[in-house]
Formats: C-alpha cells, structure tokens, sequence
C-alpha cells in the first residue's frame, strides 16, 4: 500500500491541468471457495483482487483508470492518462484527513478457520440434503468468503480505509424421477465470518432445499393469466428491488430515465407502502461502515405512505442533480467507476396477518420463494422468477405450480400492493449494474398485488 | 516470471502447475447529450495457477504479482488441494500433437486517435436523434479490447495468443404517447473502418420505431418464431447441459442420452473454434487442449459432452478443447442454417408471435429440467406476415421439448458477442402469458 503522503501527491498531480475533484482506490480483496459435492469436497480456490483505480471529474464529466500495479509511479502514469482529458484553472486539493474508525466485529474471520474445519460441516450439509430422499441425486453445498481491503482517498480530503468480510453459504439439491429433473436453492449471506453458522439455521434451510426440490417433481406447470399474487416475505423483496429500487438509483434519475423522476413528494404507491435503503443493517450481506466513496452508510427514506421522499445518490449524480449524497457510491472492485446502488433495500413491516392475507384470496398465486429478477430503468418493465409457488384457491393453499414468470411495470405495481404483513425478513442476492456485481439484501413482510400477469407452460391443449 | 513460479512451485513439493496469464488493456468511452459521460481507461494483468499436489488439483487466481503474495499463494494452494477429500483426474498437459493456425485480424485500436472515437459516438447519438421519435439517447457507447493470453506449465507446454476488438452501440429511447421503449444495436469490429454510423443508427431506429405502440395479447397457445439473436441467446442459456462436467455431477437431463435422438432430424448444433463468421477465434483452450471443429447434435442425435481434460480421463475420451475459466464451455456455439429467408419462414403461420426481446435470462431458465419462462416482446403474425407490435408478455416452454419441435430453421445465421450464433427459428407452439 502507498503512504499517505504519497496518495496526497498523486491527487495534487491529478488536479494539475483542471479536474476539479480527484480520488484514489485501493484495494486488495481474499476470497476463497469451497465446493462440496454429494458429500465430497470437490474443489477448494482461492483469488485475489488487487489494484488501483483513478477518478477524475471535472464538473460533471468524469474519466477513470485502473491497474493491477499498484505503486507510486504506475498509479502516476494513470493519473497522467487520464489528466490529459481536461483544462481549466487548478482546484485546490484539501489536506487528507484522518481515518475514521471502521466497525470490525467479526467473530471468525476467513483466515481463522482451516479449510478442513469448513469442509466438515459442509459435507455434513451435503449429506443431510442427499440422504433426505431417494429422489435426491445431487446435493451441492458451497462456501464463498471474501475479505475486501479498500481506502479511498479524494481532494476533498477522505481519507477512508474499510475491511468488508462477507460469507455466503450455497445449499442446493437436484431431485429426479421419471425422466424429470427438478432444481431448488438457498444462498444465505451475511457481513461476517464463519460465525454465519451461528447466525443462522442451515440444517432447516437443508432440510427446506431437499423438500422443494421433491415438491416441484410433482408440482404443476403453472398456467398463464392475469390474477392477485401474494408474494412471501424475504427474497419477495426482489420486486421492490426490480420495480422500484433501480429507477430510483441515480443513475437512472439523472439521465430522466426512471418513472420516478420530478415525482418527490409526489404519491407513487398506495398507502399501505413504505420503504427503505439501509446502509447499515447490522450483520447484513448488503451492509458497508463506508461506501466505496468513503462515506458514511445511513439509512434512507425512500416511500413513506406511498409517498416518494428520496433517491440513492452518488458524489458525481449529487453534483449533476444539485443534492446530497446518500452514502450509495459502491463498485464491485478498483475495477468500476463507483455510482449510486441500493445496500439493504425493504418494504416496511405493516399490520396484517400472513394467515389473513392467504384467507382473504379467493383466487391467486402464492410465490412462496422467488428467483432473481431484471428491470429496464427507462420503461420500468420488470420481470421475475417464482423458485416455489402455490396456488391460492378459497383462501387455502392448494396445489404446488413450477414455472411461474411474474412482469410488471414499476410505476403501477406499487400502486396495487395492498396487503402488507408484520412478518419482515431479508433475503441475499448479488445484484448487476453499471459498477458491476455488488453483495444487496432484498426484503419485505408477506403483500399482496391485487393483480399480476402470471407467465408459465401450463395448460396446453 | 512465469518460469520462476513454477520452479518455486516445484520446490514447494507441487508435482506440477500452469500458469495460465491474461493481460486486458482496454479503452471505453460513453458520450451522453453530446458530452464526454464516462472514458475509462485500464491495464490489468491477472494470472491463475493450477497446481497438483498429492494428485489433487487446485487454482489460485491473483492480481498482486508480487513475489511474497505468489509464495504466499503457493502454500494455500498446497494446503487446499491436501483438503479434497475425493482423488479427481488431475492433470496438467503435455500439449496436444498440432494446433489450428488462427487466422485473426490484429488491428491497433490505440492507433486511432480518441478524439475520432468520440466523434464516432457524437455522430451515432445525433443520426439516432435525427428520428421523431426518439427522445433521448440514454448512452453511446465504444470498448476497445487488447487480450495478450500466455500459458507456461511444468510439462514444458508453451502457448500464447493475441485478440484485438472493439465495439460500440448506442442506446436510443423511444416514444409515443404513453410508450417508451429502448433499442441498441451492437457493432463488434476487428477493425476501426467497420464502423458504418449511418447503417448502426437507422437500425437501432427500425429497431425501436417498430416496436412503439406495443400491447399484450391474450394468454394461450401460439406458434412461435424466435429472431436469431433470441434463438443465440436461449442457445447461450442452454450450452451448459451439453457439458461434461454437468454429466458428471448429474446436473443434465442429457447424461446417458450420447448417440440418441434428442431433437428434431433437421437441428444441427455444432461448436468451432475458427467458424469464418465468428468474432472470436481459438486454436487451444484455458488447458492447452488444441481446439477443433465438432457436432455436439447431428440431425437430431446427440454426439458426445463438451469435455475438458478431468472430464475427458474420467469418461475415458479424448479433451474436446472446451476447457475454460476453470469450467468447461463452447467456443462457437451454433445451430446450422437453413434454406428459408424470413418471409418464407413465417409465411405459414396464421397466428404466431414473433420474438425479438427477451428479458432476465438469468432468472427464468432451469437448465436442469430444460424449463424457461421470460419476458418477451416483438410482433405479432397475421396469416404469413409481420403484424403490431407486442410487449409485457411471457414465453414458456421446455428447451427439450421445443428442439423436437422445430417447424422451420431461417438461413440468417448471426453470432453474438458471447460467441453463441443461430438462424430465426420456428417452434410449432409454446405458451404465452399476456392479458385476459
């Protein structure tokens, strides 16, 4: 790593021909993967990301470099590149400042537990899946673990270091019979170490995978139509993720190309709709003590009431839309550009009753677990996956359907949710976009859309 | 540098290692509203090691290529591969007996000054927006690529090659009334001179100003006829159950089906590494396996896995060369062409849908069980002819099923940048959920 008079250099350096902001990144990233394979350990890997990147702006126009040699003079030949791009009169850098504190509380960091001690209790995850019925013919578990070193240093006088260490556990069974093969998953994460075994419970989440995969052997292939859908809590949260949670990143708000533009303050759902982006969820997969822009997480206000309060903003999209900051600059790696992206993003706990909202449908689909999703910012069209659905007949659960398809379109969706539940909970995902993929947490209580256009392959003459 | 790791990996007790480098300089520039938006710039070398060790294989990949961190990395891949319980073939190659020569333009994209390259973008964006209706151009977008790829093993084995490319495309927003709709065409050229901006602009406006006005249609059964870039992209999806790997961890509906009719006699899928059409050309995979031409399905009957060396030694045949990224893939993947143009392909269809988007590919396809389910728009077909436009609807069906059911294959073979190409192609019937 580079001394911090040296990075005070390289920024006076950058700002010499008329960027009026500059800043460095550095990281040096550990991730290991291990694979179990019906019971056996398969592979073990190991990767480093290591490198420097380079942020130029002047005004709103932005350049970016990067490189795998990290070294004073390397770094200065990025920065010499890259300052060739602008002229202007020369903006005073700011002294760097003082690191502030970062929060560390991890348990059991990667490096503190042999790979056999993991390997074990994999195995036995493995094995639990594959033994839970005949039908099972494969039983995958996985652990992926990283350790992301990162400081950023800007000439307004960040000076930030931040150690991220995430987890994440991958349980999934192959069932088969009669010439059908059926899949299920589950991929738990947090922001900790191996103590993510402590957090949460994988034998049931084993036992849940074995018995999905099972259940849609015999599960109907849904039919298409248009009807209410009661999407579960946890991953259900992808739909405020797709639908809402995109147009209202900044980079799609700048551009004028989300449905949400001009509309703060504005009514943009029902009532019955409030939600969040958290940076800074204790424990959370999707949480950071800074951003990738050295500030600060906080927790933002999106939807209130059904009303629009707020957008995930960057430093460049601040600048280009006159507002703050959100502490929503995040990259993948040295690698991207930062620009604004959602960390923890839920719909608010209301006040009915899971059991309520089942019995008061006479007639819909109950996507109890749901895949990942896609959206198209400028049109706001949306679509995605039921892993596990039901159907909801006289407000009881009925027959399992595989296959599932939900689309939509994100300024009407939210306007059409009304049940929300008491029973909040996150799910895990990695999350695409601009600056690449990036560890997110979708979540919601149980709701209901009063009316979705259903896709699937059933009901064929 | 190469050579010092592996001899220190040797001294290390490893029996053998590869180092497999790849060093990506690349150049992307963005234009938005006339403007600069984004130049970005980078130099990056990343270097993967596969070593053996009580004959059991395990990769480390870095970035840091610092002395201390190789060794470092050394001991942990040691310590890794002392960890797998179960004893895979292992295998580093001594070299295959003749490699194909690729025959490649190398075009020096970094000759070309940027200033040129952003004109090129400032130009796309202003003929897109020449068109009434487009109302913004959300990104114009140029990448420029410059792959040096070097593998160096213990076996003495030394390969390298060298790709240049870049592209561009431009995304343009489309409106009428209350619909907005996106479209983009994307240009990959070996050379700066295959820029057209007038033939990229007037596709993307066809493109986008035929798909304005779009409506759902009701739900049910319709023959179905998928563009060949939307037939490339299921293709895409669907190339991991043709591997070896796959077949060995029983996550394909294909294992125990070699030499069996799986599809309809006139598909032909076929993988070739130096295919003329292609944008990216191969004579050796990830492992030093020299790459070759092969029918993966020959009128209908599957002909054998996609293999790399581990899957090859465990299923006793010979390395196909599709050992990549540590994993097994294709290199051009495509299903043959046809005789029929377009007009012919649809001429018998009274009701069909054609489809020409599609949407979250990643989320709505089950390999395993064949299954997929995605959002989809494009046109409707009214006895024989191309009608109004369609949108927020969902194709469904079963991969398995809808290659036995193939009506008609299109002569337009097109590949797209993943490598992956295919013809239009008609499916007698496939399920589409719309509006009541």
């Amino acid at each position: 790593m580079l001394k911090k008079t040296e990075i005070q250099e390289l920024l006076n350096e950058a700002l010499l021909t008329g960027a009026d902001f500059a800043e460095i990144f550095l990281e040096d990233t550990e991730s290991s993967s291990i694979r179990v394979t019906s019971g056996d350990v398969t592979s073990i890997d190991r990767a480093n990301v290591h490198g420097a990147g380079v942020r130029l702006i002047q005004g709103v126009d932005e350049v970016y470099g990067f490189t795998n040699h990290v070294s004073y003079e390397s770094i200065l030949g990025v920065v010499k590149n890259l300052r060739v791009s602008f002229s202007g009169e020369l903006t005073k850098v700011k002294s760097l400042g003082e690191k502030k504190p970062y929060t560390d509380n991890i348990k059991k960091p990667m490096n503190s537990v042999s790979v056999e001690e993991k390997s074990v209790v994999l195995q036995s995850l493995s094995n639990q899946i594959k033994n839970y019925d005949a039908r099972i013919v494969q039983a995958i578990t996985m652990m992926l673990e990283t350790e992301q070193n990162i400081l950023v240093a800007n000439s307004e006088g960040v000076y930030q270091d931040d150690k991220r260490t995430y987890t994440r556990v991958m349980l999934m069974a192959v069932a088969q019979e009669n010439g059908v093969m059926q899949q299920a998953y589950e991929g738990p994460g947090r922001y900790m170490g191996f103590e993510i075994f402590d957090a949460v419970d994988m034998k049931s989440l084993a036992d849940e995978v074995a018995k999905s995969a099972i259940m849609l052997l015999s599960a109907e292939d849904m039919t298409a139509q248009v009807m209410p859908v009661v999407l579960h809590n946890g991953f259900g949260g992808v739909i405020f993720h797709e639908a809402c949670g995109h147009p209202l990143e900044a980079t799609a708000v700048a551009k004028g190309l989300s449905p949400f533009v001009g509309k703060l303050g504005q009514k943009v759902g029902s009532d019955l709709v409030t939600a969040y982006d958290d940076g800074n969820v204790e424990g959370a997969w999707g949480r950071l003590s800074y951003d990738d822009e050295g500030k600060e997480t906080q927790k933002n206000l999106l939807i209130e009431n059904g009303v629009l309060k707020g957008y995930l903003i960057d430093y460049r999209n601040a600048r280009k839309m006159n507002m703050d900051t959100t502490g929503s600059g995040r990259r993948q790696s040295y690698k991207f550009s930062p620009t604004s992206r959602m960390n923890s993003t839920y719909i608010a706990p209301g006040k009915d009753k899971f059991e309520d909202i089942i019995k008061d449908t006479k007639y819909g689909l109950f996507a109890r677990k749901l895949g990942g999703g896609t959206v198209v910012p400028a049109t706001g069209e949306f679509n995605f996956a039921v892993q596990e659905g039901y159907m909801i007949e006289d407000g009881k659960l009925t027959r399992p359907v595989r296959g599932a398809m939900l689309i939509g379109h994100g300024k009407d969706v939210l306007f059409k949710i009304d049940k929300v539940s008491d029973n909040l909970e996150f799910g895990q995902g990695m999350c695409g976009s601009l600056s690449g993929s990036i560890p997110v947490d979708v979540g919601q209580p149980t709701i209901r859309v009063s009316s979705m256009t259903v896709g699937g392959s059933g009901g064929k003459k | 540098m190469y050579q010092n790791w592996i001899d220190l990996g040797l001294k290390k007790g490893i029996t053998d290692l590869e180092v497999f480098a790849v060093r990506n300089k690349s150049l992307k520039l963005s234009v938005y509203q006339n403007k600069l938006d984004q130049h970005v710039q980078s130099d990056v070398e990343s270097i993967t090691i596969r070593g053996i060790y009580e004959n059991k294989l395990s990769t480390v990949r870095f970035e840091n290529l610092s002395d201390s961190n190789v060794d470092h990395l050394l001991d942990q891949l040691k310590a890794n591969a002392k960890a797998l319980t179960v004893v895979e073939p292992a295998i580093i190659f001594e070299g295959s007996e003749s490699y194909p020569e690729v025959k490649d333009e190398l075009f020096d994209f970094g000759s070309i000054p940027v200033i040129q390259k952003i004109d090129l973008l400032k130009n796309l964006e202003q003929k897109i927006l020449a068109n009434s209706s487009v109302t913004q151009v959300q990104s114009s977008i140029y990448q420029e690529v410059d792959t040096e790829t070097t593998l160096v093993n213990s076996k003495g084995l030394h390969l390298s090659r060298h790709n240049t490319y870049a592209y561009a495309y431009a995304i343009g927003v489309f409106q009428k009334d209350d619909d907005i709709k996106t479209a983009y065409d994307i240009k990959l050229a070996k050379n700066f001179n295959e820029f057209d901006i007038n033939q990229m602009a007037e596709t993307t406006v066809t493109k986008g100003v035929a798909m304005l006005g779009g409506t759902s249609i009701r739900s049910g059964e319709y023959p179905v006829v998928f563009s060949n870039e939307m037939f490339a992209d299921i293709l895409e999806v669907f190339s991991s159950i043709f591997s070896g790997e796959a077949a060995y961890r029983n996550m394909t509906f294909l294992k125990d089906k070699v030499n069996q009719q799986i599809a309809g006699s006139d598909i032909n899928l076929v993988d070739d590494p130096l295919h003329p059409d292609a944008h990216f050309k191969t004579g050796f995979d990830d492992e030093g396996v020299a790459c070759s031409k092969r029918y993966i399905v020959e009128n209908g009957v599957f002909k054998g896995f996609n293999h790399n060396l581990k899957t090859a030694a465990i299923f006793k045949e010979k390395p196909t060369g599709n050992g990549f990224r540590g994993g097994i893939s294709t290199t051009n993947f495509f299903l043959e062409p046809q005789e029929k143009d377009f007009d012919t392909l649809i001429s018998d269809i009274k009701d069909g849908v054609y489809i020409t988007d599609m949407v979250g590919l990643h989320a709505g396809v089950k390999t395993v069980s064949g299954e997929f389910s995605l959002q989809a728009s494009g046109f409707k077909i009214k006895n024989g002819k191309l009608d109004h436009p369609v949108k927020m609807i969902v194709v469904s069906g079963n991969f398995f099923e809808a290659i036995n059911r193939v009506k008609g294959i299109g002569s337009d073979l097109k590949f797209g940048l993943s490598g992956v190409g295919s013809p239009s192609v008609y499916v007698e019937s496939l399920m589409i959920g719309g509006g009541a």
